[in-house]
């Protein structure tokens, strides 16, 4: 088993940890399909209003490769697709029957798996759409069905706040979990499993399965981080990654020939009136995960999808295909009269200019940016977190003088795109949005 | 009170507003509000939250660890006045003696330094940034007590406008504006800046009087058969008075105890590089420690000065905490800051005792590995790029 250390990283210790425990989500009145949130994709729609879909219906297939499909997570009728600027597709909204119907694909048991050719594994994949959850690096796309990579990473991590905890995804599922470790064994001949430590007896039953174990803070489990520490030469740049909870997924598709549905998703936050995991389904709306009608309070945000890496919805959207969180927490546009002068008892901070470094509670985070924007100043906090040794603050400079080849020597495909050094700029640069669109202007040129 | 001034601001916004009558000062009104409310702006992208730290608390953490040293520099300079002047020293007295002295000193760096700030944000339409807050105090800290008040605002416009302005502003100086305002007074206005009498303010009426050499003077005029530490010693420059500064020089500089508090502060609160600290101080001891092997009977009686009697002379301890840590002008790699420091340290001692003719060896040490700083980057990111697994 291989041990990482991450000495970098960051400890947050914020408040409006979710719970273990899950509560059962009443069965919504509509779902979404949230095209405008996958990354890179162009789609293109195969449905219309009206239409009637089922459950693993095509709704729309990626115009780059059309062999890449998202299908209904409901069964009913199309209400409404909603547009954004320039056309992008930002919503397909289902309106779900009381009884659904489903679409049959091929199970697969055990001994068939076996026995099955890896072109028509991937082929049942694609159709059965859940060949997207498998994700490929250095640009974290989608995978090219065609495409062999040399390893994938198995992330069963939940350090970013906040993910659902694996313990509570793997809770009798941890046959499913091997299976789907089977399947993804017949794609790519390394499966890696990487876990944090921990006494979970659920997880301590795969242990047989883990070959990762990462001691550190946000973002050790990154499958992006333990890449960069276990790999040994360039050709592994080119390894997928699957979240731990979409493993079930592809399993219980096999198991089942069904299109997978049912999702255990966390509401957390210190504005979220519980924190704890709720088991749903995909794409569920935003505001019936919150249970919005129980809250008075305005000036409240909604993050999808973690605090580092995730999206702000808007109170009337639905969760996207990958995310699995919902956050609430303060807006943060407030004033604050001397902020700079403050003891800062309960500021969250990584330096220790605040008095908070004495204060081992929970602390609240809103998303206000706590200062303005200035020049770098060449402080170096940056460097101090990136979990994959990137000196963020010439990388920068790079990046901003488009000195291509200059940005990859300095790692740019390597950023784990954590958000890290975003998060502890006292200057308040971008710097993390502005690695992505490099890698996402890169990207483009080499396809 | 803070909703009168909200007020206040809310009121005077729109004439510096877009269209507004003043527009063109409103890098001024947007510093004047920012200093009393931190501006209330939400994250628009990923990452969703911020740390608490800004630029400002930032740089006002460097004015908090300049405070001991402040304090006790204004307290120093009034000491040494009342001292030759032959009055009585007692404390009170002799406060607010040093505030007569200092404080026009740090009013004429403040207003002079912030007008130029406040023409080149209104010129490029930036917003003023907080580096102008440490750089207004360190300069007139490193100054002799006595320094005509024009001389110290020609050193500051010099140190902003071409120590810093010229280049861009701040994050893109090359050099520490507070130390290049310094070193053109130093060579601009030499009779005011070295020898013996100005480092300490005497009164018109006691003409006659006789202030003290500075140790690092001493040092220089010391013969070679004389052994250096006898010397500064019968001087009255034992190691623990050097260490707690009572004596005539710089305002800023002589307590190199108030400068290890003020480093401290840095080091533990993470606003200074403490690579950059032990680097120079390492630098100083290696050498001093080399030159005293090296000493022969005829060299001169610098090279057999007590390593650690460098570390407290003169401005180095001053100089290495404060100046040598700007980030700015630091470089950024943890090796790199390993070398520049120690760097420092060195250089500071081989002027010192090679070049007795600019006793302030850490001055022109620091101004000089601010020019290498880039190099050693270049060279140490290079060599740190080397060991990744190239991904392209």
């Amino acid at each position: 088993m291989i041990t990482v250390r991450l000495k970098k990283g960051c400890k947050l210790n914020i408040a409006g940890k979710p719970a273990l425990e899950t509560e059962v989500l009443a069965k919504p009145s509509h779902v979404a399909l949230v095209p405008e949130r996958i990354p890179f994709i162009k789609p293109r729609l195969k449905v219309r209003v009206g239409d009637r879909v089922k459950i693993g219906s095509p709704v729309f297939e990626d115009k780059r490769n059309p062999e890449i499909k998202f299908l209904s997570p409901g069964g009913g009728e199309i209400d409404v697709i909603n547009f954004g600027p320039r056309r992008v597709i930002r919503e397909i909204v289902i309106r779900v029957d009381k009884k659904e119907e489903s679409v049959r694909f091929k199970p697969l048991t055990d001994q068939e798996l076996e026995t099955t050719q890896r072109d028509d594994l991937v082929r049942a994949m694609t159709d059965g759409g859940i060949w997207p959850f498998i994700k490929s690096f250095p640009f974290r796309d989608i995978t090219d069905p065609q495409g062999r990579a040399p390893g994938i990473f198995i992330n069963l991590g939940d350090s970013e706040p906040f993910q659902p905890r694996p313990e509570v995804y793997l809770q009798g599922a941890a046959e499913l979990f091997e299976f789907g470790v089977r399947i993804l064994r017949k794609l790519v001949e390394k499966v890696y499993v990487a876990r944090r430590p921990g006494d979970s007896s659920i997880i301590n039953s795969l242990n047989h399965l883990i070959t990762h174990t990462c001691h550190g803070d946000y973002p050790v489990d990154d499958p992006g981080v333990m890449l960069y520490h276990s790999k040994k030469s360039s050709e592994e740049n080119g390894s997928w990654y699957i979240d731990g909870q979409d493993v079930l997924h592809l399993a219980r598709f096999f198991k089942t020939g069904l299109y997978p549905i049912e999702r255990i998703m966390v509401l957390a936050g210190s504005q979220a009136h519980e924190s704890k995991h709720f088991q749903t389904r995909a794409g569920v709306p935003l505001t019936e995960l919150a249970q919005w009608h129980k809250y008075k309070t305005s000036g409240v945000r909604f993050v999808a999808g973690g605090l580092f890496r995730g999206y702000t919805g808007a109170k009337n959207s639905y969760m996207g295909f990958y995310e699995n969180s919902l956050t609430l927490i303060t807006q943060g546009d407030n004033e604050e009269a001397f902020g700079f002068i403050r003891p800062g008892y309960g500021k969250p901070s990584s330096s220790k200019t605040f008095l908070s470094c004495f204060n081992t509670s929970e602390l609240a985070l809103n998303c206000g940016l706590h200062g303005e924007l200035r020049a770098c100043i060449n402080c170096g906090y940056c460097a101090q977190v990136c979990p994959v040794d990137i000196l963020p603050q010439f990388t920068y400079k790079s990046v901003i003088a488009d000195e291509i080849e200059e940005s990859l020597a300095h790692g740019l495909l390597d950023c784990a795109e954590c958000g890290l050094c975003t998060y502890v700029c006292p200057s308040k640069i971008e710097l993390c949005a502005r690695f992505k669109q490099a890698k996402a202007a890169y990207y483009k040129e080499l396809v | 009170m803070m909703k009168i001034i909200k007020s206040v601001c809310d009121a005077q916004r729109h004439h510096f507003s877009h269209g507004g009558k003043l527009e063109r000062f409103k890098p001024l009104f947007d510093a004047t509000e920012s200093f009393f409310f931190i501006p209330g702006i939400a994250t628009v992208s990923d990452a969703h939250v911020r740390d608490s730290l800004d630029l400002k608390r930032f740089m006002s953490f460097v004015i908090l660890a300049l405070m001991p040293s402040f304090f006790f520099g204004i307290y120093n300079a009034g000491y040494q006045a009342l001292i030759v002047s032959g009055s009585d020293s007692v404390f009170f007295p002799a406060f607010i003696k040093g505030l007569q002295i200092v404080l026009p000193l740090v009013i004429v760096s403040y207003t002079v330094g912030f007008f130029w700030e406040l023409l080149f944000a209104v010129i490029r339409k930036k917003e003023i940034s907080e580096g102008f807050l440490v750089t207004g105090l360190l300069f007139p800290m490193t100054l002799p007590p006595t320094i005509p008040l024009w001389q110290a605002a020609v050193g500051i416009s010099f140190g902003v406008v071409i120590g810093k302005e010229i280049f861009g502003g701040t994050g893109r100086n090359i050099l520490n504006p507070a130390l290049t305002g310094r070193i053109f007074l130093f060579f601009a206005y030499p009779v005011r800046m070295s020898g013996n009498s100005v480092w300490t303010v005497i009164d018109e009426k006691t003409p006659d009087a006789i202030s003290g050499a500075t140790p690092l003077a001493i040092a220089a005029i010391t013969q070679p058969d004389q052994a250096i530490d006898t010397v500064l010693s019968q001087a009255g420059y034992s190691f623990t008075k050097l260490f707690m500064g009572v004596y005539p020089g710089s305002i800023g500089e002589t307590s190199a105890l108030a400068c290890l508090i003020g480093a401290l502060l840095l080091i533990i609160t993470g606003i200074a590089s403490y690579r950059i600290i032990a680097g120079g101080v390492l630098g100083v001891l290696s050498i001093g420690w080399l030159l005293n092997i090296l000493a022969a009977d005829s060299s001169m009686a610098w090279q057999s000065l007590n390593p650690c009697s460098h570390l407290v002379m003169g401005g180095f301890a001053f100089g290495i905490a404060f100046m040598a840590t700007d980030p700015v002008t630091a470089p950024g790699t943890d090796a790199s800051k390993w070398i520049y420091g120690f760097a420092i340290g060195a250089l500071t001692v081989l002027i010192r005792v090679f070049n007795p003719a600019y006793p302030e060896g850490v001055m022109l040490a620091i101004i000089f590995m601010n020019l290498f700083a880039p190099l050693l980057d270049y060279f140490t990111i290079k060599q740190r790029l080397r060991k990744r697994i190239a991904n392209v």
